[in-house]
């Protein structure tokens, strides 16, 4: 099982604007999230992108891919019908291959050498089925995430058989269909924002949205229940990553991810120097 | 027998399981018993299984409370050690039952068997309650709540739907739940009770009705009775708002929704945590809940929460509250998203959360609703079961079942729409308008159960076995068959299991209306706990609009009857009601339709009306300006501008009448202004109060000695000294003196009813009262000893109409002089001090309740102190009925009243040869002019004989103590340390022989002065002043709207007749009588064990009845 294409998805709305924000990424150079996502795949071993957007998002986010852009090609989703109408957009692009997706909004650092994407596709590629990449994640945060319940596979300490899939669950849900033995009391397996999909997904998805064509659209097409669907259907595992995700759509998150690579990466001395220096001047009283 | 008794408790096998104690215990010696109870101790410490340490506890509770007590020695007195007593209060069982056990070991006695008793009792359910609470907490889909201790944390927001509105001043929309109720038509004999369903599941089974509901005459239609609204506020706080209670709060702290009794929005409060708004792990952490809010709601926002059960009266029966409970949790969990439905009903699994949330609700409210009892957010009939505990149950290994049972909704093949029809066209539903405190019951039955009493047990396969009955005859659409189970299930099982959940009024109304309707009244059915409240009557359909009429009229005027001897909380109604096949429903009232109840504005619009528009929020004035405008022509508020005027203008009529009235009352009923005005400055400055009462530190209490009392027990008292009674009632020289001028405050927890009419047993086929019980026993003395024996039974303002009537209809039937002596002094009660609640709460020893009840308890006692400052501590008290504002001043006033009033004087002229008293007291049920006794006053010479029974563990209240050197009797109250009642082995029972002569010198009087009143009223004035005065707080209970009670405690002064020993020229003598002699009926919840051991047929053995 080789995984060739990844299909990245940017088109929500609100977020269209996240994947251009300017990091400083972990060797000092400054890129677009978007390419550092790209690179992500890219390192992975993937040889072509997909990137669902907004009508008229392509110039924009080809000049964000910098030198990357030839990987890339565009598919639009003309109204916001949900992330899994988005992703779905990109079933001809992916065909009857198994595929990686990553979430446009998320930004990933590996505690090892392997980048995240590279992990989870290796253990994608030795176990020849889905796996998602999870992150183990206090119930406070689950209302910002999928989240998974399951059991740990015989002899892995970091690999779970999804049993359900619920998207951002409230923890009364939560306790009731996801807990997992063996992790801490109040924590779940939420979605890292990296997942290796069989193609039986975009299957899913299609009756998914056939059916809310045929509804009316009465609500959004989302990723989370075709996955519950697909945990039910063949084995689909969860890969807790050596990494930390952090998404760059919630309230101080781009904040923290550029912190994160800044204090992972080649700046590290220079930028805690820095934030002792604002960590004095900014005390009590010297507003 | 020993390894019998827990081969009992540990059997696999049901038949060994389900062996009784009781036949074990029967044949036993002292010794057995308590080689047994050792067995068994060692066998409850060791044994790893929760069920079966709980069934070793009730074993040991209920031998040593009745099999070993009757198998020890006569006369095996001891003292309680005071360290053990304070840990029973503090709930430290396992040291207090060490204390206990130790002393045991020296000598066995009746007294510290009675210690032990209560000890493992508690023990048993404080461990059932653990097991409750860990259940509770560890239910999944419970626990993060309890982990959550921040606001910064809470992973819950309100639904996007809620805050939507088309602009500022446009009304946010409303979340509207519909609840209906529910009716058992069998509980299998209270099975619903948690522990019952955790340790025998399958015996646990409820049939279970969702209905709407009417009154009928005042509602047009049945409908869901409990109404929940939700919707966002532009106020960082939490509204809380009960229409029918018409009790309203915003709160700002997390501090305040913990807060559980402060108001009367505790039921909202618990709902509003237990559904994780603002969740359990918050208590405590002083957050803050705007801060809470502000991430739940929005900044600057805020939510109000809305209940209403349409004044459908408290104690239907219904589990108005526990559906009230959950339709609040429904709520809340619907606009925060853990429901994932904002309309319509619910499936299962969100219905199994709520019923879990609604348990964990009732716990953090200190109440205790029925495993089963939130049935109504279900739709129409289901069968609710308990269940094994299975290996991911967190029960599993613990007990036998689990905490949530499964509810088995029946299809419209199974129960036809036809039967269902049939049921609502026959049952006529009521509430008698009893109030009634369930509490003992279900704890009675809860120990029955487990120590598996052999009639009890019986009982309860019967119960098992007519539910089947009941469930057949309703899948085969009977109703009449399903009337027939469930009379035999009132008048069988239930009443074998618990005879106290019939009662003299039930019996009453079914006696008639069978006569009444004869074969058109198919049967009758007692829904929850106990009847006298919610009730239903099976009928004929034919003839159900006239069973109606009559039954409406029927309870009025049965009650009418029997209002002053039993506790009524309001007027009896009928009810309409239809089942509900939709469950709990709710609905999203946006734009136009976004109004709130009509009462709500009745409530709130006079408030709004009163502030200045500038204090109002944008919010406010725009609904304001929508509800003027949408309340003459929308339908949903037609009739609010009437309830509107009505709240605008409150009628104050009723309460001036009661004022006048409670003037008159006291003025007619000897109230000394005088004297109250004093007694009022005293308590303001501290010169009289609680801390008052005692002794001075100084004096030296210590037990009597064996020569300071004499012997009246079995073999006690000689042949000729009986000889000697019999030959003083034989010529006419002895009177009984009953007194019932008292407001039986523990009785029924003050609500002011006449303790000595209360029908509280059946003797001889039919229930008696406490005046029949004493008339009776003195019948058979007087067919005894051949000459009629006078009896005197004093009275009071609140006592001597209702006995007078109940003596003129001829009921006491008693054929020998009866005399009433009519109390001629009236106190009224005062606000208390706070610093007397204080001293009564903080300093004095204290029972401490389970955690939970606890912190409610803690907080109802902060309210009531708050209530006696801003009330005025010493202020008069009269904010209730007028009789309620009064009360009598002590039993020693009824004594000299037989003088003041002239009763004593005619006594002796009808009977110049009298000579003697005995006075007890109404509820000293075994006392009666036995020869024996009467020979050892005779013969003793003294002008007083008292007479005591050995302490057991629940004798409270006084002793008799030898007091700096000399025997008297001592209140608890006087006493100038608490632990110096742990050192009298004797009790008082209040039975006094008196020699009338000997008394009349004692107050300077002669036979010949009686007729002398002034003379005697000078004389007993002069002697009252010797007599201590103590200031005593007493519950009383308050009534309004539907059924509801407060309980207020208020302060009195008390002269007490105890304290006549004190007095150095009262010769006096001490006899030690027997137990059932000399104890004393004080609490409903005594009747039960009042019966199981035997005192109930020494009393009946005591009477001749007429």
């Amino acid at each position: 099982m080789k995984i060739r294409k990844a299909v990245i998805t940017a088109a929500g709305p609100n977020q269209y604007r996240l994947p251009l924000q300017r990091f400083v990424d972990l060797d000092g150079t400054e890129r677009t999230a978007l390419r550092i996502i790209v690179d992500e795949a890219a390192e992975a071993g993937v040889e072509e992108i997909a990137v669902v957007v907004q009508p008229g998002q392509s110039a924009t986010y080809t000049e964000a891919a910098g030198d990357r852009a030839r990987m890339l090609q565009f598919i639009e989703q003309p109204q916001p019908r949900g992330y899994g109408e988005a992703l779905f957009r990109a079933a001809p692009f992916v065909g009857d291959q198994p595929f990686l997706h990553l979430v446009s909004d998320h930004l990933y650092i590996s505690r090892q050498a392997r980048r995240c994407a590279a992990q989870l596709v290796e253990a994608a590629q030795a176990e020849h089925c889905s796996v998602s990449a999870v992150q183990a994640t206090r119930e406070s945060m689950l209302r910002y995430y999928g989240a998974v319940g399951g059991r740990r596979v015989p002899g892995r300490n970091d690999l779970y058989k999804i049993e359900h899939v619920l998207e951002k669950p409230t923890p009364t849900e939560a306790e009731q269909r996801l807990v997992v033995p063996g992790l801490r009391a109040g924590h779940y397996l939420c979605f890292f924002g990296i997942h290796v999909l069989s193609p039986a997904v975009m299957e899913i998805l299609g009756r998914s949205v056939a059916a809310a064509e045929e509804a009316g659209w009465p609500e959004p097409v989302m990723l989370s229940p075709a996955l519950e669907i697909l945990a039910q259907r063949e084995r689909y595992l969860a890969l807790e990553l050596d990494g930390v995700r952090f998404n760059i759509g919630v309230k101080y998150g781009m904040l923290h991810a550029q912190l994160a690579l800044a204090l992972a990466g080649k700046d590290r001395e220079e930028t805690l120097a820095r934030l002792v220096e604002l960590l004095a001047g900014l005390g009590p009283g010297s507003a | 027998m020993i390894d019998q008794l827990i081969a009992i408790i540990a059997s696999d096998d049901p038949d060994v399981r389900n062996r009784s104690l009781d036949g074990f215990c029967r044949q036993s010696t002292a010794r057995k018993l308590l080689d047994a109870c050792a067995a068994l101790d060692r066998f409850r410490r060791t044994s790893e299984n929760l069920y079966q340490r709980v069934r070793a506890l009730f074993f040991l509770s209920t031998i040593y409370r009745y099999h070993l007590p009757e198998k020890l020695p006569v006369g095996s007195h001891a003292l309680i050690p005071h360290q053990g007593y304070l840990y029973l209060l503090e709930r430290r069982f396992d040291e207090a039952i060490e204390c206990f056990l130790a002393v045991q070991a020296e000598r066995p006695s009746d007294t510290i068997a009675s210690a032990l008793a209560a000890a493992y009792h508690a023990l048993g359910f404080q461990t059932l309650a653990d097991q409750v609470r860990r259940s509770v907490r560890s239910v999944r889909g419970n626990q993060w709540m309890f982990r959550m201790g921040h606001p910064a944390d809470h992973p819950l927001r309100i639904r996007q739907s809620l805050l939507a509105r088309a602009g500022d001043a446009a009304p946010f929309p409303i979340l509207c739940e519909r609840t209906p109720v529910r009716m058992d038509l069998s509980h299998s004999g209270w099975s619903d009770i948690f522990f019952l369903g955790m340790d025998f599941p399958e015996g646990a089974r409820v049939l279970n009705v969702s209905i709407d509901l009417g009154v009928r005459g005042r509602d047009p239609h049945p409908r869901p009775p409990i109404e929940v609204y939700l919707r966002v506020i532009d106020q960082p706080v939490l509204r809380l708002v009960s229409v029918d209670l018409k009790s309203k709060a915003d709160l700002t702290s997390l501090g305040e929704v913990f807060d559980f009794a402060k108001d009367y929005l505790g039921l909202l409060k618990a709902a509003v945590i237990a559904s994780g708004l603002v969740p359990p792990g918050l208590e405590g952490s002083e957050e803050s809940l705007v801060d809470l809010l502000a991430r739940l709601v929005g900044p600057g926002l805020g939510l109000e929460i809305v209940s209403k059960v349409n004044d459908i009266p408290k104690g239907s029966r219904l589990a108005v509250s526990t559906n009230l409970l959950a339709a609040i949790i429904t709520a809340c969990m619907r606009a925060t998203g853990q429901i994932p439905s904002l309309e319509g009903g619910l499936c299962e699994s969100d219905r199994r959360m709520v019923a879990a949330r609604a348990i964990l609700g009732e716990w953090l409210a200190g109440s205790g609703g029925g495993w089963q009892d939130s049935g109504g957010i279900w739709p129409g009939i289901k069968m609710i079961e308990g269940r094994p505990a299975g290996p991911d149950d967190p029960e599993f290994g613990i007990s036998r079942g689990r905490l949530l049972p499964d509810h088995r909704v029946y299809r419209h093949d199974e129960v036809t729409p036809q039967t269902r029809q049939a049921l609502c066209d026959s049952f006529v539903l009521v509430h008698g308008g009893m109030a009634q405190n369930v509490g003992p019951i279900l704890e009675m039955v809860t120990e029955k159960y487990l120590v598996r009493s052999e009639p009890e047990w019986q009982g309860r396969q019967e119960a098992i076995a007519l539910m089947r009955s009941i469930e057949a005859a309703l899948l085969e659409g009977s109703i009449e068959r399903v009337a027939a189970a469930t009379t035999r299930n009132f008048f069988g099982p239930i009443q074998t299991i618990i005879p106290w959940a019939t009662n003299h009024y039930t019996e009453t109304l079914i006696h008639r209306t069978r006569e009444r309707f004869g074969p058109a009244f198919w049967g009758f059915l007692m829904l929850g706990g106990m009847s006298g409240g919610g009730m239903g009557f099976i009928f004929d359909p034919r003839r159900k609009v006239e069973a109606q009429d009559y039954l409406q009229e029927l309870m009025r005027a049965t009650k009418r009857e029997l209002q002053h001897a039993l506790p009524f909380a309001m007027e009896p109604v009928v009810y309409d009601f239809a089942i509900n096949d939709g469950g709990t429903v709710a609905a999203l009232l946006a734009g136009d339709e976004a109004f709130m109840p009509p009462a709500y504005y009745a409530m709130t619009a006079p408030n709004w009306l009163r502030s200045d528009t500038r204090e109002l929020t944008p919010a406010q004035r725009s609904e304001i300006t929508r509800f003027a405008s949408a309340c003459r022509t929308h339908p949903r508020l037609r009739g609010s501008l009437d309830m509107l005027f009505a709240g605008l203008f409150p009628a104050q009529v009723h309460e001036e009448l009661a004022q006048g009235d409670l003037a008159t009352l006291l003025r007619e009923n000897g109230f000394d202004p005088e004297l109250h005005e004093q007694i009022r400055s005293d308590l303001r400055a501290g010169r009289i109060g609680l801390a008052q009462n005692r002794l001075p530190a100084s004096t030296a209490i210590e037990d009597v000695r064996p020569d300071d009392v004499v012997d009246a027990q079995a073999g006690g008292a000689k042949g000729d000294l009986r000889r000697l009674g019999e030959q003083a009632l034989a010529r006419g020289e002895v009177a009984v003196l009953t007194l019932a001028a008292g407001a039986g405050s523990r009785w029924t927890q003050g609500a002011g009813v006449v303790k000595a009419l209360h029908p509280f047993w059946r003797f001889h086929g039919r229930y008696r009262n406490f005046i029949e019980v004493h008339l009776a026993k003195s019948r058979r003395a007087a067919e005894t000893c051949g000459t009629p024996l006078p009896h005197i039974i004093t009275t009071s303002y609140l006592t001597h109409e209702p006995i007078e009537r109940f003596l003129r209809q001829g009921e006491g039937g008693y054929p020998g002089p009866l005399y009433l002596s009519r109390g001629r002094s009236v106190g009224l009660r005062m606000v208390p001090m706070p610093r007397d609640l204080r001293f009564a709460w903080e300093e004095m020893p204290q029972q401490l309740l389970d955690v939970q009840a606890q912190k409610v308890r803690e907080s109802l006692h902060a309210a009531l102190i708050a209530w006696a400052e801003k009330a005025g501590g010493a202020s008069d008290y009269t904010d209730n009925l007028p009789l309620q504002c009064l009360h009598p001043v002590g039993h020693w006033f009824e004594v000299p009243n037989l003088l003041r009033n002239g009763t004593l004087a005619r006594l002796l002229a009808d009977r110049p040869q009298l000579k003697y008293l005995m006075l007890h007291n109404i509820d000293t049920l075994g006392a009666d002019v036995d020869p024996a006794i009467l020979g050892l006053h005779v013969a003793g010479g003294t002008c007083l004989s008292f007479e005591v029974i050995g302490r057991r563990i629940e004798d409270r209240g006084g002793g008799l103590a030898r007091v700096d050197g000399r025997a008297r009797l001592l209140e608890s109250l006087a006493m100038p340390h608490e632990e110096d009642e742990f050192k009298l082995t004797y009790y008082n029972s209040m039975t006094t022989w008196i020699s009338i002569d000997r008394l009349l010198d004692l107050f300077g009087l002669s036979q010949a002065d009686l007729a002398d009143e002034p003379a005697v009223t000078a004389a007993i004035r002069r002697f009252s002043l010797r007599m201590p005065t103590y200031i005593t707080l007493k519950d009383v209970k308050k009534r309004w709207g539907h059924g509801q009670e407060d309980v207020y405690p208020v302060a009195q002064f008390e002269k007490l007749w105890g304290d006549m020993t004190a007095l150095p020229e009262v010769s006096c003598q001490f006899l030690v009588v027997p137990r059932l002699r000399g104890q004393q009926l004080k609490e409903q919840a005594q009747l039960d064990s009042w019966l199981r051991d035997g005192s109930a047929e020494y009393v009946d053995r005591l009477c001749a009845w007429g």
